[in-house]
């Protein structure tokens, strides 16, 4: 005798099987040791009782009755809020394999109902279309046999890095040079930059790890990675520290944490390896930065400048500026001039059918160290669901756009052009790397791939985890809680960091090996790849094959 | 080659003219020698491939070259042949050999040795780079073996897989490097014997650096000899004998390369040696952020370093009986004396909270409190009743002492009789001024006493008028001097006159029309209304059906109860009113009431002897002073009261009926609360309204109980089936499923609730999992974040 009344709907009730994830437990294995309920970053699953009723219908015999069972699970709540993000810590944390979350095959009903009182989706991540992308059906179908000085990845010498910085017509360099005039800054470095992650967005032990691993890779492995800040700042003794020269200090339309840096600046030991001027993010072109208040803790706070526990918007524009002539005029110059003139300064668009028009003002302007496109895969830490999913330009036939304006102009050699955006999405980092730079690409940055290679961040494109933005992230990349980040070895990190670039650079060999390349990035060297799609071909210019 | 039968060839690189012959024509004349003569001269002239695939061991061939010669000299060398070249010689000497002795006097150019499987080759100078590449060996046969006097170039033993080198160092092409640059990449196999400086580029995963061991050192002295006989420089024997400046390169087994460090330096070492220094020595974070503890912790933690932590929050919340009943009777503590076996105390609690509980909780009320019993979502709701009416013989509860205060309560209804009540156990006087000749207001007055058993409102009204500090003055009629003076004399007035004045509707005929109220107080008093066969009651609520049950007691055969709208009657009233035959009729809008009937307003007659209307009462407020602000409503004027009862008048408060027209239950309620009000006032004290929240039901753990079929009849079981909700039942269920063994029980000190323990969780074992909360079947733990 169950009474109906506890059973109550409304139109966003929904039921496990509507939900993204479902949690499957199985009782015959559960010690019940609380371990799942316990770090479940959203509280999804928790001990429940269960009563089963068994009937006594023995015909024959006059008693008649109910016997009660009852037996306890772990299972998932229902509520909206509180929806399982198939993260799968429980699965991690489980001594018998008897928990974890499944991807629900079926519609799921639970994203008509994400959009509670009126809040539009916001989350983390990167666009969430699974399978492969463009990038990844690209080859490297030109291979040298017996026609070029054969090479070999294990045993010849390679040089792979790229230049950062404005490049100088020969002849124009020479008059300078000779003239005793300004030569505009460049630096060598690997071309596989780790993008903008901003101190904030990270965890201190993720952001510190990662550039811990960066510091290793120059000072030990000579592998010159630098790494990009994100908007938010650099911690004051990071900034006076002999690391400085890895990094790409960024300014942002929110101007987080400019006023330490600027402050730092007599007492910097080395210049920063460029500065990267934010104007989009292929995440969510067109919107500015967000720090939800959930990650705004008093570090941070006090990093950034702001009052602790806030929401932290920046706005899609830099709020003094215009135009793109006056953007690239006031912010390079700005930049360029603080650092006397001796810091690549670039900036950062997302893919967008403009990404021409900023370059060529770019051409024009003598100051302009590069230009970085991220593309729609880009990742984020934050951001509405339906930028993310639905706003922006695929970086490749963006970059391929650019890159061949710039050849008709006769200046691919002069202005690298540098992209971004689902690089390594499926894992192939250094295919779509490689192809991106065959494209026409002097560099790629990669932002969410070493947040999953050197992290172990759970995050994928089907919706997995994608809580970064509300500072929960179950692996202490993304949160600023203590509890969380703590969770996180720097050391670790850092290790990651120098595996994924040593191999990085064995890949880069295997690469640029059979194509007879050992030293000079094949910049642009498009003769060399092929696509088993024709419209692709087509609109990349380059070989279909079949 | 000194044996007798030796026969030495001559064969010429070029023909009479002095031009050269190709490699094919002079390979032809050289093997046709070699079928005859043991020992051959060559005059070459830049022929390759000298020595391909001649000699065997049963056969031994010796093959001087003295001209220049080509490419791949001994190359595919059998066992059983020698080939001297007594000047350099090219690209590839040796390629594939197998087991020939090559010796070379000059030196060679590129890609000596390459894939050499068997033999030696013995250069006596210097070779060009990638010598000794991919040289195999076979286990069924000798390894291969390459000397070089002086030294090698770059890319040395890349691939090696079975090869030994001797490289000493004499007069090398760079004195600062005799083993060229990057030597032994991808080496898997064999070894370098060297003597002299290098630029130690050798690939550190594929080789290690070591001295010679005894062993090895006893192979390298032993062939020394012949090498140096071999390539004319026996003098140097002694130069090349001195132990101490020998180094040996051995291949890396893959077993040994899993067990390196990938990288050059291990994280640690650079976080110490290098990272930190970067920050003088410290955390880069230690300026922004002084205390913030960045050392790594696990997945699952105790302590602070838990997310969120059980709280054991006790009757934080009320059980829903508690928090809907108007007096907030907390039923749920009720039934736990009674589960303890404390009934007297269960029964005096209630009597604490009402005075009426056998006539109001046991009968009258609609029971609000089981209306949201938590026990509804098992089975069924406790049946409150039967608590109520088991407490109607209990004494009443003692009261404190008298504090010398008095309060005058103007109407002796339940409202009244609870203002009284509480006042009195308080201590303070309570004088209730009644206009009737009894209390218990419209209780006593209009209720059927099928409805409300006699002997159970009389033995409550005697044990009321038992409590000390009662004084009840009967059949007063107020006023507003009399108002005034007991404002004078009185510390408080409170106003509890309930409504008494009938409402009715001025349609034709009206006069004819007698008011429920009246109808209802004559039918309980000696002189009931004479009431006819048939009856029409306009108004069709619970009191009209009452009035319908009084007028079937009476005599009536037919009653049509009408209403403008859809009855709002419910319960047992309405009940009984259909079980007696009372005919519910509408909409009926009544046009005018004749001495036939009821006439509606589309003529219809409904035929009545005794029309009755029964569409509420209102205030009779004529004794009210003017400081006492009113509203009026519905056909009548309210007294403003806040929420604890206070009017206009700072001694002037109001409780009942005269606020808004609620159930009896409700104006018990507001009765206790202002008696509650006015004594925290007397002694000077803040008073707080009833603020507890209702608890969620998600919170509890229903599935323990079973449901049962039937509510059961006695107190006994109504306790086993409560489920405490908010008040921990002391089931040691949190204790016995916490994995961790965190939560333990403690004895303390009953509190005022008489509750003498308490479960706690301990920090340092807790690991946040939940499960005290989850399994909790009252809803006491509740994970908080901390």
């Amino acid at each position: 005798m169950v009474s109906v009344r506890s059973i109550y709907t409304t139109p966003s009730s929904l039921t496990y099987s509507d939900l993204p994830w479902i949690i499957q437990h199985r009782e015959d294995r559960c010690t019940l040791c609380g371990r799942c309920t316990s770090v479940c970053p959203v509280q999804a699953i928790y001990l429940t009782y269960r009563r089963q009723r068994m009937p006594k219908l023995d015909i024959l015999q006059k008693k008649r009755g109910n016997e009660y069972r009852h037996f306890v699970g772990i299972r998932q709540r229902t509520n909206i809020e509180k929806k399982c993000i198939g993260c799968g810590m429980c699965s991690m944390v489980c001594p018998n394999e008897a928990i974890g979350p499944v991807p629900n095959s079926n519609e799921q009903r639970a994203l008509f109902h994400l959009n509670q009182k009126g809040e539009a989706w916001k989350r983390g991540g990167r666009r969430n279309m699974p399978g492969r992308t463009t990038l990844d059906r690209i080859v490297f179908d030109r291979i040298s046999m017996l026609t070029d000085p054969a090479l070999d990845a294990g045993r010849h010498e390679f040089n792979l890095n790229t230049i950062l910085g404005r490049i100088l017509p020969p002849e124009e360099y020479i008059r300078r040079h000779t003239a005793g005039e300004w030569i505009p800054p460049t630096r060598e470095i690997f071309p596989f930059v780790i993008g903008s992650m901003s101190f904030g967005a990270l965890s201190p032990n993720m952001w510190l790890g990662l550039l811990q691993g960066v510091a290793y890779c120059n000072e030990v492995l000579g592998i010159p990675v630098v790494m990009a800040t994100g908007e938010g700042g650099c911690p004051p003794w990071v900034l006076k520290s002999p690391f400085l020269k890895y990094i790409i200090l960024q300014i942002a339309s929110g101007y987080f944490g400019w006023d330490e840096i600027i402050r730092a600046i007599p007492e910097m030991q080395c210049d920063p390896a460029a500065i990267e001027i934010k104007y989009g993010q292929g995440a969510k072109p067109g919107d500015g930065g967000l720090l939800m208040w959930f990650k705004v803790s008093k570090l941070i706070a006090r990093l950034r400048g702001v009052p602790e526990g806030v929401d932290l918007p920046s706005p899609p524009v830099h709020q003094t500026l215009y135009s793109i002539e006056e953007s690239v005029m006031k912010m390079i110059q700005t930049m360029s001039m603080a650092f006397g003139f001796r810091v690549p300064v670039y900036p950062k668009i997302s893919g967008s059918t403009s990404a021409k028009s900023v370059l060529n003002n770019l051409v024009r302007n003598p100051y302009a160290g590069g230009m970085l496109i991220d593309g729609i895969d880009g990742g984020t830490g934050a951001a509405y669901n339906v930028s993310m999913d639905a706003t922006g330009h695929p970086i490749a036939s963006c970059l391929r756009e650019c890159y061949l304006d710039l050849v008709a102009q006769g200046r691919q050699n002069e202005i690298p052009l540098f992209a971004a955006g689902g690089i390594g999405k499926n894992g192939n980092v250094t295919q779509n790397g490689m192809a991106l730079i065959m494209l026409g690409a002097s560099g790629v940055h990669i932002g969410k791939y070493i947040m999953q290679a050197t992290g172990g961040c759970l995050g994928n494109e089907m919706g997995r985890c994608n809580v970064c933005n509300i500072g929960i992230c179950p692996k202490g990349i993304t949160s600023q809680n203590e509890k969380l980040f703590r969770r996180l070895d720097p050391d670790d990190v850092a290790q990651r960091v120098a595996d994924v670039f040593m191999s990085i650079r064995t890949e880069m060999k295997k690469i640029m090996a059979p194509l007879g390349r050992s030293q000079s990035l094949p910049i642009g060297m498009s003769d060399a790849l092929g696509i088993n799609d024709a419209d692709a071909a087509k609109r990349l210019q380059i070989k279909y094959i079949c | 080659m000194s044996e007798e039968s030796s026969k030495t060839v001559t064969i010429h690189g070029r023909d009479k003219a002095g031009h050269r012959l190709t490699s094919k024509i002079f390979e032809e004349q050289v093997r046709t020698a070699a079928a005859s003569a043991d020992h051959l001269l060559l005059e070459s002239f830049g022929q390759h491939n000298i020595g391909l695939r001649l000699g065997d061991p049963q056969t031994p061939l010796t093959i001087e070259a003295g001209g220049p010669v080509g490419q791949r000299f001994g190359c595919m060398g059998q066992p059983g042949a020698t080939l001297i070249c007594k000047g350099s010689a090219s690209d590839d000497v040796g390629y594939l050999n197998i087991g020939a002795d090559i010796i070379i006097r000059g030196d060679t150019t590129n890609g000596t040795a390459n894939a050499m499987a068997g033999g030696r080759v013995m250069i006596g100078g210097s070779i060009g780079a990638r010598g000794l590449t991919m040289t195999k060996w076979n286990p069924d046969y000798p390894k291969p073996v390459l000397w070089v006097l002086g030294s090698v170039g770059d890319t040395f033993a890349e691939f090696n897989c079975g090869g030994t080198a001797i490289v000493c160092g004499i007069e090398p092409k760079n004195e600062k490097n005799v083993l060229g640059y990057r030597p032994c990449v991808g080496m898997v196999g064999g070894m370098i014997y060297y003597r002299g400086k290098t630029d130690d580029s050798y690939s550190r995963t594929n080789a290690k650096l070591t001295k010679p061991t005894d062993e090895e050192w006893q192979w390298l002295i032993e062939r020394l000899p012949e090498f140096l006989e071999a390539v004319e420089r026996p003098e140097l024997l002694a130069t090349l004998s001195v132990r101490e400046e020998w180094n040996l390169l051995t291949a890396i087994t893959p077993q040994e390369r899993a067990l390196m460090f990938s990288g050059p330096m291990p994280m640690a070492e650079f976080r110490h040696r290098i990272w930190s220094q970067g920050f003088g020595g410290g955390d880069p974070l230690r300026d922004l952020a002084p205390d913030l503890d960045r050392s790594v912790i696990g997945v699952i933690e105790t302590g602070d370093l838990r997310r969120r932590k059980p709280f054991w929050a006790n009757r934080d919340s009320a059980a829903p009986c508690t928090f809907y009943c108007p007096m907030h009777i907390p039923t749920i503590d009720r039934l736990r004396l009674i589960r303890e076996g404390r009934t007297e105390e269960a029964y005096e609690m209630l009597l604490r909270y009402t005075p009426l509980p056998a006539s109001v909780c046991g009968t009258i009320c609609p029971n609000l409190c089981m209306q949201n019993c938590s026990r509804r979502k098992v089975d069924f709701s406790i049946d409150v009743q039967i608590l109520g009416r088991a407490v109607r013989t209990a004494e009443p509860p003692k009261a404190l002492p008298a504090t010398g205060n008095k309060v005058a309560i103007i109407g002796g209804g339940p409202a009244g009789m609870a203002v009284a009540w509480h006042l009195a156990l308080a201590g303070v006087e309570a004088h209730i001024f009644e206009k009737s000749n009894q209390v218990g207001g419209k209780l006593a007055q209009t209720i059927p006493w099928e409805r409300l058993s006699r002997a159970v409102w009389e033995l409550e009204i005697e044990r009321f008028l038992k409590e000390d500090n009662i004084t009840v003055h009967l059949g007063v009629d107020m006023t507003r001097d009399k108002m005034e003076e007991l404002k004078k004399e009185y510390d408080y007035v409170v106003v509890a006159v309930g409504t008494h004045q009938p409402r009715t509707i001025p349609f034709p005929g009206h006069e004819r029309v007698i008011p429920a109220l009246d109808y209802l107080k004559a039918a309980k008093s000696d002189q009931p209304i004479k009431t006819g066969k048939q009856v029409v009651i306009i108004g069709a609520g619970n009191v009209g059906c009452d009035v319908a049950a009084m007028a079937y007691r009476l005599g009536a055969q037919q009653v049509t109860m009408v209403d403008i709208q859809k009855p709002l009657a419910f319960g047992k009233e309405r009940k009984a009113a259909e079980e007696l035959g009372a005919v519910f009729k509408w909409p009926v809008m009544t046009r005018e009431v004749t001495e036939e009937g009821l006439i509606t307003d589309d003529g219809t007659l409904i035929p009545a002897q005794t029309v009755i209307i029964s569409i509420g009462d209102v205030p009779k407020l004529q004794f009210l002073p003017d400081t006492v602000e009113t509203v009026s409503v519905a056909g009548g004027s309210w007294i403003k009261t806040d929420e604890a009862g206070r009017t206009s008048d700072a001694k002037i408060l109001a409780v009942g009926d005269v606020e808004r027209p609620a159930l009896a239950t409700n104006a018990l309620g507001a009765g206790k609360r202002t008696a509650e009000y006015i004594v925290a006032a007397l002694k000077g004290e803040k008073w707080l309204p009833f603020r507890k929240k209702v608890i969620q039901y998600e919170s509890l753990t229903t599935a323990h109980y079973d449901p049962e079929d039937n509510k059961g009849t006695t107190q006994d079981e109504q306790a086993q089936r409560c489920l405490s909700c908010g008040s921990c039942r002391d089931c040691h269920l949190c204790e016995t499923i916490c994995p961790t063994h965190a939560i333990f029980r403690r004895e303390l000190l009953p509190d005022k609730d008489k509750v003498g323990y308490e479960y706690v969780s301990d920090d340092s074992k807790c690991i946040a999992c939940g499960f005290c909360a989850d399994t909790c079947p009252c809803g006491i733990w509740s994970m908080r974040p901390f």
